[in-house]
């Protein structure tokens, strides 16, 4: 017996479109195909942030691309980019003080400019739209790499000609930031992880569990979120256990991690289960 | 319905209040959660919220009692939130227990919590769906028609906060809200485990705790959250949290 009858959806009217842009919008594969093209560009080597933001420009067909990342100190300082032209108008926006990057960092949030040569943009970033106009610049759109407090940089895409992103380009963007947040964190730790833990830990790095595990573990160790989180997914590598099950290990204080790590490279704490028995009747399925 | 009229004016002039410039997204979900659960007569709330991956994300809830963010976790499997994201209908089952053919995982886990009905409302702007609002029970049995516009309503409440009075802004600026709702949401769960260790308190106890603080000193909860998270501000417990 079949209990969808059960079902009842109440009688909404929806124009057919509207579901047929949600099923364009919700893409379980966004992932893997963000992956697949960062991929393609590493050509058989091990993904890099290099490559990364080279996908994303070709993806977005942007003129190019280009990561600032976030130094100790909280400041934010241009590391890579495709072309000399965009490194410099990366420098630019932080040498002036103003432009999206440096605004998606403040806010947490994306900064999308579809228009430099606008007056909304000569309004809100007098010096960088004009310098950006000038080197033939128009649509300028900042993604933070970031998850919460864990705030790793920004990636900041430039293209040539005016208007907004397409929603999906816009998506992609939103992922190929996601990608580098995650290769940006093993980096610290000097692991390197498969094409399929990755995107199996970007899907599971959405449970709260596993942020909660990184403020836990960050208060524990006195550590930043950020290496905390690192700490915990080169955990997870390590002891091939999923994100999401360590979380819960951490979270229910079955499993602490070494806070003697050396950080970059080396190898991943050793990690002392306190109840190993208990730790290992909760296997997580998903 | 359950609620008096007089009552559900009171509920959309707080929320239009709380509407404010540089108002905090979580703080306007969280006590719109509550008033969910308040005027609809149900046993508890969930706001999700859909990512760029396509997943659906909690992003406040009426109680933040660890099973029922699992619960609400668990619908980016199966289940009526799905359902009404997938759909942009509203979705109920007025009694879970016939329900397991469908949603087997999800029909489990609810029952074993004690939920016996629940209801999902999709959150639309224009030709998209954000995300839903479910609805837990207690009790079998559908909610009657009125009920379900007031519930409507309240979903409509939502969308209009995360889009942050600009309901007729372009897509950037959505996409931008939206994810500020879901960043902010990962900065409160940090926060949460932060203080679990630091407190070594429950993570339930520790959001009550930052929220009253926020309430208490007009600071914004994400804000809160942030400076916690980097052992900038240092809450203690207090003894009289709700």
């Amino acid at each position: 017996m079949t209990n969808i009858s059960m079902i009842r959806p109440l009688g909404w009217t929806l124009r057919p479109m509207a579901v047929r842009v949600w099923t364009d919008w919700v893409d379980h594969d966004r992932s893997a195909r963000v992956w697949g093209a960062i991929r393609a560009v590493a050509d058989g080597a091990s993904p890099t942030l290099a490559h990364a933001v080279s996908a994303c420009a070709q993806a977005l067909s942007a003129a190019g691309a280009g990561l600032a990342m976030t130094r100790d100190g909280g400041m934010l300082e241009p590391v890579l980019a495709t072309s000399p032209e965009i490194a410099d108008l990366d420098e630019l926006q932080f040498e002036l003080g103003d432009g999206p990057s440096g605004e998606a960092a403040a806010m947490s949030a994306p900064v999308l400019e579809p228009d430099l040569a606008g007056v909304a943009a000569g309004r809100r970033w007098p010096a960088f739209a004009a310098a950006g106009g000038a080197r033939n610049v128009r649509g300028v759109f900042a993604f933070p790499v970031a998850a919460g407090a864990a705030r790793v940089g920004v990636l900041t895409v430039y293209r040539r000609e005016p208007g907004p992103l397409q929603r999906e380009q816009l998506e992609q963007a939103l992922v190929f930031a996601d990608a580098l947040f995650v290769l940006a964190l093993d980096n610290r730790q000097g692991v390197s992880a498969d094409l399929d833990e990755v995107i199996e830990a970007a899907f599971t790095a959405r449970r709260a569990e596993v942020h909660q595990a990184a403020g836990r573990l960050a208060s524990q160790q006195r550590i930043s979120v950020t290496d905390a989180l690192a700490r915990l997914r080169a955990y997870a590598y390590s002891s091939g256990l999923s994100l999401y099950k360590v979380a819960i290990d951490v979270m229910s204080d079955r499993l602490h991690l070494d806070g003697d790590q050396p950080r970059g490279g080396g190898p991943p704490a050793k990690p002392q289960l306190t109840d190993p028995e208990t730790a290992e009747k909760e296997e997580e399925e998903d | 319905m359950s609620a008096s009229d007089r009552r559900v004016r009171e509920v959309f002039i707080e929320l239009s209040d709380t509407l404010v410039d540089d108002f905090d997204v979580i703080e306007f979900l969280d006590r719109l959660a509550a008033r969910c659960s308040e005027l609809l007569g149900v046993s508890a709330c969930g706001i999700l919220l859909a990512d760029h991956h396509g997943a659906l994300n909690l992003v406040a809830a009426s109680t933040e009692q660890a099973r029922l963010v699992e619960l609400n976790q668990l619908q980016n499997l199966e289940g009526p939130c799905f359902d009404a994201f997938s759909t942009g209908r509203p979705v109920q089952h007025p009694d879970l227990r016939s329900a397991r053919g469908h949603w087997p995982r999800f029909t489990a886990a609810a029952v074993s919590s004690g939920y016996l009905s629940v209801q999902a409302l999709p959150m639309r702007l224009r030709d998209t769906v954000l995300g839903a609002v479910n609805l837990f029970s207690k009790t079998t049995g559908e909610l009657d028609a009125d009920t379900i516009t007031l519930g409507q309503a309240l979903a409509d409440a939502a969308t209009i906060g995360i889009v942050h009075q600009r309901a007729l802004a372009r897509q950037e600026i959505v996409t931008e809200q939206l994810q500020t709702a879901l960043n902010s949401r990962i900065l409160i769960e940090q926060a949460k485990g932060f203080l679990s260790h630091s407190l070594d308190i429950g993570v339930d106890e520790a959001f009550a705790l930052m929220r009253s603080y926020a309430r208490a000193n007009n600071r914004r909860l994400t804000d809160v959250a942030d400076e916690v998270v980097q052992a900038r501000l240092t809450l203690t417990p207090s003894p009289s949290l709700e």
